[in-house]
């Protein structure tokens, strides 16, 4: 969900509590009120600090536009620039609402350390925001999705699983995509993806395959690569192969992203939306699995040894116009 | 006497030398069943010295011979290569794989000189992998077949003879769980580590190092836990090796259980000399294509070998400073570990 309408759903909630039972038309009525004038009905500590928020990560997605014209240096300067700038736009946002979930995850995640120490401070936060306000818990029988006020718990939350995957801890890892998965069914937040990730470094079968058919076997980039890459570390080689073919075939630019990963800045506060099998979410998928993928060394080349993966990938980069 | 000159004590890994005696020691000790016992042992206190300075005096068959080229082979590469400069290095792989040609074509059934061989030949860990996985049941098969053929009156030296033709197949198999490893394999490690200790029971590869990691890969503590106590009995001096240690370590490290994981890495840094040097440069070396190298057992040597075997566990991770975020944690908290055991 784009920040911007979820900042609306929140003034619209806040604002229909105020007034009541509301009619679903007459909730309606009030959020196309609020999209129109936002500003009259910003009057929560809690919400400025969200638009500050909004604000303030917008102004770093405006930044990384034009990262791919910098050079390495000016890149690496501006980068520190921006998040240093974005530090103190969540201590901005920490004075206006001390108990903002999503303004202490943003400085955690802004402050871009290590795995293990970024994993320590989410910990950190994710058990003072327990003894704050209590266990996180689906409302009644539906999903905890539903409740935009709960949308900063469930953030923390995909962010420490995904924490516990770049720090190479896989099963941690698995357990909070578990944990997300049974206060947020629909899954907005993909928890399913790092969680499948997880599944095939650990070798996991049973667990991959019990995942994939929770979700239909609908398949999407993180399941596509998972797969090549658990049959390759089970060592099913036929299997493997299918597998890959099935990442080449559906994945826009799949093998182009595979062997010619590139970089993707810090998730702020969320994984970016990309379309199903579109080049964006490969390009995400590959990213993410960079963990995984550095302990199998061989497998790149192994892919590009099969079929026709390497020229696949090289005809992608002709099209696309992206170098080789 | 003369068994005992051959059978005494229980190797650390694999020794080329040690099993070139044993070979050539064994055979020449079958010469003499039918004489006399006082002229046997009296031919036999000259073994030694014929071993070391007239070698081709001593009875002994092409594969015996073979063997012997491999063993020089591997002093060149396992032991001296590493410490030689630019210059010699070239030099010295060159003479070690002459020596394994050689041992081929005496013995084209020398599996040893094959698989050295081929570590050096193949372009990745995955084409040797691949070749180790596809030859490992024709090496059993020869293995095996020489078993088969051993005939002894003595029955220590039957069980030697018959321990010695396996010996091929056990480092295959050895070999073969380490390099799954590296190729992400951590099942197939296990399920080789587990055949090899059912062949062998006494685990003269020490596969069960290899398997301990791979436990740690797969974060399988229930696992390892079990593998632990089932291997128990081969511990020394009761006290826990490196490389279970290390699994130990990674595990509590991966559940994030700081605590335990300082607790353990404390243990493991006062059962092994000089524990800190070896956590703060974690070599990453080659590994023994004869076998892992034989040291001995709770040395710095030891502690150096399983850190760089251990760098599956401890590079793992994103991490831009390149040491992995277990190989991090270890070098920021050994010394706090060496400062607290300094203190004490």
């Amino acid at each position: 969900m784009n920040l911007r309408e979820e900042l609306y759903e929140r003034l619209a909630r806040r604002r229909g509590a105020q007034l009541g039972d509301l009619s679903p038309a007459a909730y309606a009525e009030l959020l196309l009120a609020v999209r129109e004038h936002p500003e009259s009905y910003l009057d929560n500590p809690s919400d400025q600090a969200f638009l500050r928020l909004t604000q303030a990560i917008g102004r770093v997605m405006d930044s990384r536009d034009a990262d791919e014209w910098r050079d390495d240096e000016s890149f690496m300067e501006e980068r520190a620039g921006r998040m240093a700038r974005l530090r103190r736009d969540c201590e901005r946002a920490l004075g206006e609402a001390p108990e903002s979930v999503d303004a202490r995850l943003m400085s955690v995640l802004a402050a871009d350390q290590e795995p293990d120490d970024q994993l320590d401070a989410l910990l950190d936060l994710e058990q003072a925001v327990a003894a704050e306000q209590g266990p996180l818990s689906a409302p009644g029988s539906g999903d905890a999705w539903h409740d935009v006020f709960l949308h900063g718990r469930l953030r923390l939350l995909a962010s420490l699983s995904r924490t516990c995957l770049d720090s190479a801890r896989y099963r941690m890892s698995v357990d909070y995509c578990k944990t997300l998965l049974s206060l947020s069914p629909m899954d907005a937040l993909g928890a399913r993806h790092t969680c499948i990730l997880s599944y095939a470094r650990l070798e996991d079968e049973p667990g991959f395959d019990e995942l994939d058919a929770r979700f239909g076997r609908r398949g999407d980039s993180w399941q596509q690569l998972g797969r090549a890459v658990l049959f390759y570390k089970l060592g099913r080689m036929p299997a493997a192969r299918r597998a890959l073919s099935g990442f080449s075939s559906l994945c826009e630019g799949g093998p182009f992203a595979l062997l010619r990963p590139v970089m993707v800045d810090t998730y702020l506060p969320d994984r970016p939306a990309a379309e199903p099998y579109s080049f964006a979410e490969v390009t995400l998928a590959v990213h993410e699995a960079d963990p995984i993928i550095c302990d199998i060394p061989d497998f790149p080349s192994w892919a590009e040894q099969q079929g026709d993966f390497a020229e696949q990938a090289r005809s992608f980069s002709e099209r696309s116009g992206f170098g080789w | 006497m003369v068994q005992h000159t051959i059978i005494e004590g229980t190797a650390v890994a694999y020794d080329a030398h040690r099993e070139d005696y044993q070979r050539l020691g064994l055979r020449f000790a079958r010469s003499l069943d039918g004489s006399d016992p006082l002229s046997a042992t009296r031919a036999f206190s000259s073994f030694g010295r014929r071993f070391a300075q007239n070698r081709d005096s001593l009875p002994q068959s092409d594969a015996d011979r073979a063997f012997h080229l491999v063993a020089e082979a591997t002093a060149l590469i396992d032991y001296e290569l590493p410490f030689a400069d630019d210059a010699h290095a070239e030099q010295l792989v060159d003479q070690g794989h002459h020596l394994l040609d050689e041992a081929i074509g005496l013995d084209p059934h020398c599996y040893d000189a094959i698989r050295m061989k081929s570590a050096a030949a193949s372009p990745s860990f995955e084409s040797y992998y691949t070749f180790l996985a596809s030859t490992a049941d024709d090496v059993r098969a020869v293995c095996e077949e020489e078993r088969a053929k051993v005939a002894d009156d003595s029955p220590e030296r039957m069980l030697l003879g018959a321990d010695i033709a396996m010996r091929p197949y056990y480092r295959w198999l050895a070999t073969q769980a380490g390099k799954a490893i590296i190729c992400g394999r951590n099942r197939e490690a296990i399920r080789l580590g587990e055949r090899l200790l059912e062949l062998d029971p006494a685990d003269s590869a020490d596969v069960r190092f290899t398997v301990a990691i791979a436990y740690a890969k797969l974060e399988d503590e229930t696992g390892l836990k079990r593998f632990a106590a089932r291997t128990r009995p081969l511990m020394r001096e009761g006290t826990r090796d490196a490389w279970m240690q290390l699994a130990r370590i990674s595990l509590a490290h991966k559940r994030h259980d700081i605590a335990r994981a300082r607790a353990l890495l404390s243990e493991l840094m006062a059962s092994y000399p000089h524990a800190l040097s070896a956590f703060t440069a974690q070599k990453e070396l080659p590994d023994g294509v004869f076998s892992r190298l034989a040291v001995p057992p709770f040395c710095e040597d030891e502690l150096i070998l399983a850190v760089s075997e251990g760098t599956v566990l401890l590079q793992e991770g994103r991490d831009d400073a390149g040491r992995g975020v277990l190989g991090t944690w270890i070098v920021r908290n050994a010394a706090l570990a060496a400062k607290v055991g300094d203190s004490r």
